[in-house]
């Protein structure tokens, strides 16, 4: 290239910039854009429920932005959310998280996926004084240490499976005993230590509870346990992965019980693809399903909400938990910024902790910890390959089809 | 007593998963003194095309498993002419660093494909068995055994009665003699670890029927791989497919410890194979070169 | 050994481009603080997130620098020192979390406790040859992990569990700061501690044992002895880098102090530096890193991928980093310090020799 067609070209580009800058003239109610960034695991291992936490966060920011954006004291800014892939690895996301305060200038933070990645980053968090809003850890631990900066919209993983016992005890005839497997990982074994502390104030008796390693990928002697254990109820506290896994053993073992009961995995799509006719009758506790009954203050109402998922991510079915809790952490920061009034970090915090306000996911308040201890846990049924909420009654479209009955007899 | 039949024979069925995998990565280390790090990836690709197979075309799933196998011996060979051959007289660990891009690199190219949905392939038939008073035999299981089991018995005969697989035992007893013997090394070399690639495949497509895949589901395979092949003893076939049976009675009864122990099943394993590796290197079966 | 001749030049130009690279990058960092940095007006010094990807690239240049003592000097490819990596931070974390120590009375355990692990396990481990050590190291670090996670005593956690152990946060001034120099020295002492190593009568032995075990234990080199102390000052090493984590990221489980990718990548670092030289795994360390930095989006330097879309573009850099890996092993089989080497100069005809001498 000659220098002249150099000089040309690097004209060209400085008269396109300008113009660009002129075509986006402010109206008198636009203020500055509010960044706020997420690293997520793109690639790796948490892949999925990263992509689902990105949807949900990508929700919020079109609908706010078609509306000009977050309403600071009569001025809109407009909001953009910076995405950073941390490869699933909690040390990676430890490093975008800094760079999204330092280099990115993020006012505000929203949670990556995972305990370990929201435990790290919540250090982080806490150390630069900026807020993070997190909707995918779940693990109290991290709420224990007494961070400022860290705010969790989604309910305590202790709550899991205890609306399934809930239920359970609404049911005739009782299942009195229960099977406990757990994975071992922080998360899995809180949800864990739940029932096993909540299960007796029902009337019900722990008689089995097995930990497995997180990840495991061959499940059949914990399932044989739980055949011996001859338990009512079968309950597993693990991922994905390892529901489906733990069902399928339960068939070929002829594991049989009134309820069998995941803490994660039911309410995803993938369950039911993967394991067709066999997902039935197998029960989830759920941070929300698209059949709850809330009155939202703000943004949209549940089925307008689903509508809204679908037209966005067209062919995948239903918005699963994750994606409606991702969505909440935004409208929870949204709310705390326009009470606040300001974009301060500080202020914003103070406005997040006093926060009480309820939308399409539910109440969000934070208890002293940070933590959304308000909302309750519903549970959601797989029948004839659809989800159906089957509690709190409150909430519930279908009625919970009990006992299950044995692999042989469906 | 029948709870002790039963963990017997669901940790021996297990096995036949751990066979597949083991042998194939058995054969490439002991026979090319590659430690393939992307072999649980391998494993994958072949649990996606059985996966693939049975969604599109409704084929039944161990049907798909010669499918995989030559699919996976193309891609293995391709690979290893192309681009293992390459560094195979650089010293071992350049090895384990090849494998680990290529290991990168398939997990990723299977991400873009296949996004990162959890995939598993639930047959009618899944879920039926045999049942023994309370000791149950699922049909899926036993089938998968015997057909790991086949697999290993077909690797064997290829070795020890075919033409190539002279060849490949020549490699693996002195290379540089197998060159002077007009033994063509780089398509020797290509076919060892196309069929290390092709076990991968078969034992990705009985992993799918058992659990659920995602791209970056291969990865405890790898590590699964090197107990199995280190309890049995490197070289043969035959005592892979000890330590393979070994290997998954070892993770049922370490399962089957009560209360928490069951979560030591893997540090038990691990400690076990070191243990092996310490007072009998050759393996369980393994005889000493 | 061969080039003697060659060997002073050859140690001088290597001393001189990778220690100028070493010692720029150590410069960088302001020598006050973080206000003196912003009234000098140098914006790269003031930044957090660089504080933080250097700390990080120190630390795995403590990890490749010490792993290349047992696996590049000794010639035993050691395949689980993450384990005294987690170790390292483990006894750091215990000791602030539940024993109230103060950080810096608590770090001197951590390579203390790491070493001591290291000559437990390593007397009988390092009877194994080639790829059964290796195999074995990394059996030994899986289950020290898993071990770590599960034990519990009188039923609670004893190393805090699947919870892992939150550590309180180090108030002190300009922490960026502070744990970038403490990272960066634990760097230099690794680094100070091969340059010892290689000219000491210790690291002819460990040569020696690599180069031929037997002749080594004929000419009265106490393999044994030589091997686990060479194992240890490995683990001593890299667990204290972990000891450092520990306190700097404040957060520890399995998960970040036990991951197994960091036994390949410490492995990675020190090839593609060059093993068994002084400076080879740091600058190994160094590329990889700013390498795995750029590909992630982190660095300022921001690239486009063509024809790609937002949603793939992290897998498709996943995708070319493993392609850049595989090209490199191919390619340059003798480390990219090798090209500093006096002899040797990037040049087609230098990756076309590389390529003959390892294929098939």
């Amino acid at each position: 290239m000659t220098l002249r067609k150099l000089a040309l070209l690097v004209a060209a580009v400085v008269v396109a910039a300008v113009a660009c800058g002129g075509s986006t003239s402010s109206g008198p109610t636009t203020g500055s854009t509010i960044i706020l960034g997420a690293p997520l695991g793109l690639t790796g291992s948490l892949t999925k429920e990263s992509t689902l936490t990105q949807q949900g966060y990508n929700l919020w920011s079109d609908w706010i932005n078609a509306r000009g954006g977050i309403v600071v004291n009569n001025v809109k800014h407009p909001v953009v959310i910076k995405y950073y892939d941390d490869t699933s690895n909690a040390n990676q996301s430890a490093v975008l998280m800094q760079k999204l305060i330092t280099e990115d200038k993020a006012s505000f933070l929203l949670g990556p996926y995972g305990s370990a990645a929201t435990a790290t980053d919540a250090a982080i968090a806490e150390q630069n004084q900026i807020p993070m809003v997190e909707a995918n850890g779940a693990a109290q631990s991290i709420f224990n240490q007494g961070y400022k900066y860290t705010f969790g919209v989604l309910s305590p993983a202790n709550k899991y499976l205890q609306g399934v016992i809930d239920m359970a005890a609404t049911l005739n005839p009782k299942p009195t005993t229960i099977a406990m497997l757990s994975a071992d990982d922080n998360f899995s074994l809180e949800v864990a230590d739940g029932v096993n502390t909540y299960a007796t104030s029902k009337g019900m008796n722990v008689v089995l509870f097995k930990k497995y390693k997180n990840g495991a990928t061959n499940l059949s002697a914990e399932v044989q346990a739980a055949k011996a254990a001859n338990a009512d109820i079968v309950l597993n506290s693990g991922h994905l992965q390892e529901a489906i896994a733990i069902n399928k053993a339960a068939k070929e073992q002829k594991l049989n019980a009134k309820i069998f009961a995941y803490s994660v995995g039911p309410s995803t799509p993938d369950f039911i693809t993967a394991l067709g006719a066999d997902a039935n009758y197998v029960y989830g506790g759920s941070q929300w399903t698209p059949q709850v009954k809330y009155t939202p203050a703000f943004y949209l109402s549940v089925a307008d909400y689903v509508a809204a998922y679908k037209a966005k991510y067209p062919g995948l079915g239903d918005p699963d938990y994750h994606v409606a809790e991702s969505t909440a952490a935004c409208l929870a920061l949204q709310r705390a910024i326009e009470n606040a009034g300001s974009l301060d970090p500080k202020k914003v915090r103070d406005a997040l902790a006093a926060l009480d306000v309820t939308v399409f996911f539910g109440q969000i308040k934070f208890d002293s910890r940070g933590i959304n201890i308000y909302k309750p846990m519903v549970v959601e049924q797989i029948q004839n390959g659809a989800h159906h909420t089957v509690f709190p009654v409150s909430v519930a479209d279908a009625q919970p089809k009990y006992p299950t009955p044995s692999w042989d007899q469906r | 007593m029948a709870n002790f039949v039963q963990l017997v024979i669901l940790g021996l069925l297990a096995g036949g998963v751990y066979v597949a995998v083991g042998v194939g990565f058995g054969l490439v280390w002991g026979v090319l003194n590659i430690v393939n790090l992307a072999h649980g990836a391998l494993v994958i690709v072949g649990g996606y095309l059985t996966w693939q197979l049975f969604a599109a075309f409704h084929l039944d799933p161990f049907l798909t498993l010669p499918v995989d196998a030559v699919a996976l011996f193309v891609l293995g060979y391709a690979l290893q002419r192309g681009v293992i051959n390459r560094i195979i007289r650089a010293p071992l660990l350049f090895t384990f660093l090849l494998t680990f891009g290529i290991n990168l690199v398939i997990i990723n190219i299977l991400l873009l494909i296949f996004g990162s949905d959890f995939r598993s392939v639930t047959p009618t038939y899944s879920g039926q068995g045999f049942e023994f008073g309370s000791v149950v035999i699922p049909y899926v299981s036993l089938t998968s055994l015997g057909a790991a089991l086949l697999l290993a018995a077909a690797l064997a005969f290829i070795l020890n009665r075919t033409r190539i697989g002279l060849a490949i035992n020549a490699i693996a007893a002195d290379r540089d003699a197998a060159q002077l013997v007009g033994i063509d090394l780089r398509h020797a070399y290509a076919v060892t670890f196309g069929l290390g690639a092709a076990c991968a495949g078969v034992a990705g497509g009985l992993i799918a029927m058992t659990q659920a895949i995602t791209p970056t589901a291969g990865e405890p395979y790898t590590l699964q791989a090197f107990v199995v092949v280190i309890l049995g003893g490197l070289g043969r076939v035959s005592a892979t497919v000890v330590g393979g049976l070994a290997f998954g009675l070892v993770e049922a009864f370490g399962q089957s410890i009560p209360g928490s122990g069951s979560v030591f099943a893997n540090a038990i394993a691990f400690g076990l194979m070191v243990l092996v590796l310490v007072t009998r290197p050759q393996g369980l079966m393994g005889r000493l070169r | 050994m061969i080039a003697t001749l060659d060997s002073n030049r050859r140690w001088r130009r290597i001393f001189l481009i990778v220690g100028g690279v070493v010692a720029a990058y150590a410069l960088l960092a302001p020598l006050t603080s973080l206000d003196a940095a912003v009234s000098a007006n140098v914006p790269l010094l003031a930044d957090r997130l660089w504080f933080r990807i250097a700390t990080i690239i120190a630390m795995f240049v403590v990890m490749a620098t010490a792993w290349n003592i047992i696996g590049g000097i000794t010639g035993y490819a050691a395949f689980g020192n993450v384990a005294f990596f987690g170790i390292g931070a483990y006894t750091t974390g215990m000791l602030i979390a539940k024993a109230k120590w103060p950080f810096l009375l608590a770090l001197p355990l951590a390579p203390v406790l790491s070493a001591a692990f290291a000559a437990l396990v390593g007397l009988p481990l390092l009877r194994l040859r080639g790829h059964y050590f290796a195999v074995a190291s990394l059996g030994v670090g899986v289950a020290v992990g898993e071990l770590v996670q599960n034990i519990d005593y009188g039923g609670q956690p004893l190393f805090g569990g699947a919870s892992g152990l939150f550590l309180p946060i180090y108030s002190i001034d300009n922490r960026g700061l502070y744990f970038f120099y403490l990272m960066v020295a634990a760097a230099a002492v690794s680094i100070a501690v091969t340059w010892w190593v290689l000219r000491s009568r210790f690291g002819y032995g460990l040569i020696a044992i690599r180069e031929n075990e037997e002749a080594a234990a004929v000419l009265g080199v106490n393999t044994t002895a030589y091997k686990v102390a060479a194992f240890a000052l490995a683990a001593a090493l890299t667990g204290l880098a972990g000891g450092i984590f520990s306190q700097w990221n404040v957060f520890i489980n399995q998960d970040n102090t036990f991951p197994i990718e960091y036994n390949v990548q410490m492995i990675l670092m020190a090839l593609l530096g060059g093993t068994g030289t002084v400076f080879g795994p740091a600058t190994g360390a160094i590329l990889l890193q700013l390498l795995i930095q750029f590909l992630g989006g982190t660095l300022p330097i921001s690239f486009d991928i063509p024809f790609v879309s937002e949603a793939a573009r992290p897998i498709v850099a996943q995708v070319i980093l493993g392609l850049l890996l595989v090209g490199v092993v191919i390619f340059v089989p003798r480390g990219v310090i090798d090209f500093f080497g006096g002899r040797t100069r990037l040049s087609l005809s230098y990756l076309r020799r590389s390529l003959r001498e390892t294929s098939l």
